[in-house]
């Protein structure tokens, strides 16, 4: 009986959703976090009596067909980069991004990575690096005993320097784009990697050709809207309900046949 | 001479397969775009045994044929998701997808960039425009697309849209004639794609699966009602067999 192999697919896929739902909850106080949701799409379908088919000599063909569907499968968790609401932190080393472009970041490894999440912190050697202690791409160096640090919109960093009195440039923070940026894989600690579907990293500044600007003392929320997350959640669980249902009825109809031979 | 047990398997196999189009709605009820299949059956008339001594007419035998399933078109729910690239058609209109195996056709509007800028589905095919593939810069932003399907976007600084070109929405004259290759896609079979000009498309909704929830659940529960029904019916006609052949064949010592 295929109806219980399609459900099985069915509850399979909505299991899938539920996960998915619940990290983009669970993420829902996460700096820079970008929601998911699941795909799907329908599986492949058995033609048992084609549509359009001659149906007489005389050329007439069949209006409709016999297509029994095979059940559903998942085909990618897109990531929807829409701007997250920004909120106002005081804080003079947060930044959020107000459009599009990734903060760089230079892991241990000397590879790069890529993150919205600008809750940047000062090192010992008065870098700046993000929660993991990561260097920022340009390094930006803050002289010590400086005060006054400034982040304008296009990610040049001023300081007020010890013993003068007009705030010098020391660094430009600079932004990425990718062309696909829901082509960007995960890696946790809210950063992302290039992949061969985000295409090449293009590095440019804050405020220009496209890129969004930067806002000092303010972090960007995760873009994750509680209540469509909570409808999609009960839509998932009737939905598995619902085919766990369908399994229990082809199981019942199965039944009945099989007491047919004493 | 076991008519009642061959018409009643007809039923059953027809029964079991209307279970697996009420399975696969139920698995895909979260589908974008999907459309629900129906079941369609009709009577098959065969006569049977002749025997020539009743004063009336023999009647044909009336067996049960599955003759289709048909796809119900009905506009499904719209979900705002306010994703740029989410779009959900309103209308019969279908967006035309550039596939390895050609074009075909999806109702599915939860689109993606590729690597190369081009608009594609979440399969990866590409989504044709009225003039070829439609291409991003990579210095575009704040993507905008008109009820029409035109395509625009900010490049860079400027403060005027430039545009990447129209979505191609085609409508069939008979839709029922697509054939569902799945993966959200419908390829054309014996139907004609024409352009679309009254179909609307909504940017930042996406169309829910059109299945209904409700109506699925009924009829699974009367598919199996009918099938034990059935199951209980072929059950007493062989009691009657059984008991004929104990009750007749029983020779008094």
């Amino acid at each position: 009986m295929r109806a219980l192999y399609t459900a099985a697919t069915g509850m399979a896929a909505q299991e899938l959703n539920v996960q998915v739902i619940s990290n983009n909850i669970a993420n829902l106080r996460t700096t820079g976090f970008k929601k998911q949701r699941a795909a799907f799409q329908d599986l492949i379908y058995d033609h048992v009596r084609r549509v359009g088919a001659q149906a007489s000599d005389q050329g007439t063909i069949l209006p409709v067909g016999v297509d029994i569907g095979g059940g559903v499968k998942t085909v990618g968790t897109p990531r929807l980069m829409t701007q997250g609401t920004l909120s106002m932190t005081g804080n003079d080393l947060d930044i959020a991004i107000r459009g599009e472009g990734f903060f760089k970041i230079q892991m241990p490894d000397g590879t790069f990575t890529y993150t919205r999440d600008g809750s940047f912190q000062m090192d010992a050697q008065g870098r700046l690096v993000n929660a993991q202690g990561n260097p920022v791409q340009p390094t930006i160096t803050i002289p010590q005993n400086s005060t006054g640090i400034t982040i304008n919109a296009q990610g040049q960093v001023t300081v007020v320097l010890p013993g003068s009195s007009t705030p010098s440039n020391i660094g430009q923070i600079g932004l990425t784009r990718f062309i696909n940026k829901a082509g960007l894989q995960p890696i946790g600690d809210n950063l992302f990697t290039e992949t061969p579907a985000s295409g090449p990293p293009q590095d440019g500044i804050a405020n220009t050709d496209g890129y969004g600007d930067m806002q000092q003392s303010n972090l960007e929320q995760a873009n994750v809207e509680v209540v469509s997350e909570i409808s999609d959640l009960i839509a998932a669980q009737r939905a598995y309900e619902m085919n766990a249902k369908v399994i229990s009825a082809a199981d019942q109809m199965l039944q009945s046949t099989a007491a047919l031979f004493r | 001479m076991e008519n009642a047990l061959l018409v009643g398997l007809s039923r059953q196999m027809v029964l079991e397969r209307q279970m697996d189009v009420v399975a696969n709605n139920v698995a895909n009820v979260n589908t974008n775009g999907f459309k629900a299949d129906k079941s369609l059956f009709e009577e098959y008339l065969r006569t049977g045994a002749h025997e020539d001594n009743f004063v009336s007419s023999d009647r044909a035998v009336s067996y049960v044929l599955d003759r289709g399933t048909f796809k119900d078109f009905a506009q499904g729910p719209t979900e705002q998701t306010k994703n740029p690239l989410d779009l959900a058609i309103d209308g019969d209109g279908f967006l035309v997808v550039q596939t390895a195996a050609g074009e075909r056709y999806t109702r599915d509007g939860g689109l993606q960039i590729n690597n190369q800028g081009q608009l594609v589905t979440a399969a990866g095919d590409p989504v044709i425009g009225t003039s070829g593939p439609i291409v991003f810069q990579p210095t575009d932003h704040d993507i905008s697309i008109a009820a029409d399907g035109n395509i625009t976007v900010l490049e860079g600084l400027n403060r005027i849209d430039s545009v990447r070109g129209k979505l191609r929405v085609v409508n069939f004259a008979d839709a029922q004639k697509l054939l569902k290759d799945g993966s959200n896609l419908y390829s054309a079979g014996t139907a004609a794609a024409q352009p679309d000009t009254v179909s609307k498309i909504r940017q930042g909704f996406i169309e829910k699966s059109n299945v209904n929830s409700v109506t699925e659940m009924s009829r699974m529960i009367e598919v199996t009602r009918t099938y034990t029904q059935i199951a209980t019916l072929l059950q007493q006609q062989s009691d009657l067999h059984k008991s004929a052949i104990e009750k007749l064949a029983d020779v008094p010592a």
